[in-house]
């Protein structure tokens, strides 16, 4: 038999990396969360303070808000993406010409580095550059300012991840509709069940892990959006679309109040665990189904 | 259901999937037209051709040393990392493929929640640490282009191991085990029996996690300032500092896309699995 | 972290207390801990001119050994 101490040898450079620079940096946050040290303040020197950090965290009206606008971000992003990713996974179910060419298309946008995405919006919609606000000011007579109307640079940023997002959602929900057997569709259609009945009581529940998967991914990276909105809008107007990724970054970084930041970041990483695992606790549970993976 | 009806539902798709397919390029498609065109030719009313292509944009561009220093650091980072992640990667996979080894299953997970941590978190503590902690005299790992290929391990292990997984377990152990019976030790075994069946396994792996280190902004904005700044971080730039040289930056975009457009051809079929942990297989 | 109860199903024996969820040692652990944190902060935000923080320590505590122990 092998000896086991080779494997563990094999492995070591991959535990040590992730261990330096993943789990390092989790136990240091965790520490300086209880500190008060703040690199130009007086005392330059870490102290401990117990739970001062948090205690002014809860009553942050900036970081709360910020808390607030991302989960309204993620969520919106995220149900559009799955809604229109399941629509053209279900088209491309059928016999199209060209099957090859779009699924090609639709991947670019995956590889594409996020700050790229971000230049290429903002280049459309800048004014007096950009088709977009040139063309609905023209057209449809709204003036399309994203450094003005915060409610517009909200729903651009949305707009903007689902340009991004979709095709993965489309991509996993078709491979997860491709793989699912013929004969309950076939049985249901003999007892004359409708579309809908079909859809929700067959297609569903049989689609419910790939969809599962695809939501908690695409919610965990949609909750750490920075680089595309930062380059689009800067996280204005004001603070419209300074989701909490951006806050940290911007906003306390430059403060060097480290203590703060380090417990702003914690709870950002508490609340992100917690709405995962809540929605995997949910979505697995409600109804009796097989393990999800 | 009738053939008629059939038929429309291929049309109504086939129309609708080349909505889709207009809407997914034409920002990009922009992005190039803006950057083909002169200051001038950009004002005034939004022009979708482009008459003659306007070089000087690029030209400026790669001319710009401080850009040709970002294009090269980039180079080098994102390739020094796809080969050490590659490598760590299949030592890694095939040391939990193969051997028993207590809790590998919580190892692979463990892998896992380093890469869906989000980066803003992890900024503040690994600042500090770059800055502070993680020095050797006058030495510091801020701002070195060692740093960010070690840290960009940190995303790009998991995401290799977990595509390696599937392309380890599916080379029968039969092979190394008779290798094994050879005299062949455990190098031997990954350089002469592994490496080259995991070959077009590994090809893939090594573009991706390429691409991500070349995509990635926020962490090479904060932990570089002078000298190990790269192509991501100057094309941010262009907002906070120039701003109005749509050009210029549309031409900067351009070409830090360029190797997402040039690779994917290779790795298409790949990347929803990669980016999903082998949760959807297509 | 959260994903990980996928991985240790196999590993632990799970089973189901009076919690809605089948979970295993770990997750109960975890949910003792979230919870533990949820209630502290909740406090200090809403409850704490009234009712000193210790009194959060003290039922997180209660709770959490609750759950690991029954859930």
């Amino acid at each position: 038999m092998r000896s086991n101490t080779i494997g563990w040898l094999l492995l070591a450079p991959t535990l040590l990396i992730l261990t330096v620079f993943g789990v390092v940096p989790f136990v240091y946050v965790l520490v300086v969360g209880f500190a008060d040290w703040n690199a130009f303040a007086a005392d330059p020197t870490p102290h401990f303070t117990g739970v001062e950090n948090y205690r002014r965290l809860v009553f942050d009206d900036q970081f709360l808000s910020a808390l607030w606008k991302t989960l309204g971000f993620g969520f919106f992003a995220v149900a559009s993406e799955v809604v229109l990713g399941y629509f053209l996974a279900q088209l491309l179910m059928k016999d199209v010409p060209f099957k090859g060419f779009f699924r090609t298309i639709h991947t670019l946008p995956l590889m594409v580095a996020p700050i790229a995405v971000g230049a290429t919006w903002r280049l459309l919609t800048v004014p007096g550059l950009g088709p977009l606000p040139y063309y609905l000011e023209r057209w449809f007579g709204i003036e399309f300012r994203l450094g003005t109307y915060a409610d517009q640079a909200f729903v651009t940023t949305i707009i903007m991840d689902v340009w991004h997002w979709t095709p993965l959602v489309t991509l996993t929900l078709l491979a997860g509709l491709a793989t699912m057997p013929k004969e309950p569709f076939e049985q249901a259609q003999i007892d004359g069940a409708n579309k809908l009945q079909i859809f929700w009581h067959i297609t569903l529940p049989m689609l419910k892990p790939t969809i599962l998967a695809t939501v908690f991914i695409r919610l965990m990276d949609a909750l750490r959006t920075v680089d595309e909105v930062w380059m689009l809008t800067g996280g204005g107007p004001g603070a419209a679309t300074r989701y909490v990724g951006l806050h940290i970054w911007r906003v306390v970084f430059p403060k060097t109040d480290y203590g703060y930041g380090a417990a702003m970041s914690l709870l950002t990483l508490y609340l992100t665990i917690v709405m995962c695992w809540l929605l995997y606790a949910a979505l697995v549970t409600r109804r009796e189904l097989p393990k999800a993976e | 259901m009738t053939k008629k009806k059939q038929r429309r539902g291929t049309w109504l798709s086939l129309v609708f999937w080349t909505v889709a397919s207009f809407v997914t390029l034409f920002p990009i498609y922009w992005m190039f037209v803006v950057s083909a065109k002169s200051r001038v030719e950009l004002f005034g009313r939004p022009n979708f051709i482009i008459r003659s292509f306007f070089t000087e944009n690029y030209t400026n561009t790669l001319a710009d040393p401080s850009f040709q220093r970002y294009l090269i650091n980039s180079i080098i980072v994102a390739s020094c990392n796809a080969l050490l992640v590659t490598t760590l990667a299949l030592f890694a996979t095939y040391a939990l493929s193969r051997y028993k080894l207590v809790g590998k299953e919580n190892i692979f997970f463990w892998t896992i929640t380093n890469r869906m941590a989000p980066p803003a978190v992890f900024l503040l503590p690994l600042f500090l640490l770059f800055t502070q902690a993680f020095t050797i005299g006058d030495w510091k790992l801020y701002d070195t282009r060692t740093g960010l290929i070690l840290l960009y391990c940190v995303f790009n292990l998991p995401f290799a191991i977990w595509t390696l997984r599937s392309v380890i377990d599916g080379i029968p152990k039969e092979l190394d085990e008779a290798a094994m019976i050879d005299g062949a030790n455990t190098w031997q075994i990954l350089t002469k029996v592994i490496l080259p069946l995991a070959r077009p396994g590994l090809a893939v792996t090594a573009i991706l996690t390429w691409v991500f280190a070349w995509n990635e902004y926020l962490f090479a904005a904060t932990l570089t300032s002078v000298h190990a700044r790269t192509i991501t971080t100057g094309l941010a730039e262009f907002v906070t500092v120039t701003g109005t040289n749509w050009g210029q930056m549309a031409a900067t975009a351009t070409l830090t896309l360029l190797p997402a457009l040039l690779f994917l051809g290779l790795v298409q079929r790949h990347i929803v699995a990669g980016l999903t942990f082998g949760a959807v297989k297509e | 972290m959260a994903e990980t109860e996928n991985g240790n199903d196999k590993a632990n024996k799970g089973r189901t207390g009076f919690l809605p969820i089948h979970t295993n040692a770990f997750d109960r652990v975890f949910i003792g801990t979230v919870i533990f944190v949820a209630l502290h902060l909740l406090w200090m935000r809403f409850l704490e001119a009234h009712i000193p923080l210790y009194v959060a320590t003290l039922l997180s505590l209660l709770i959490g050994a609750v759950i690991v122990a029954r859930g």
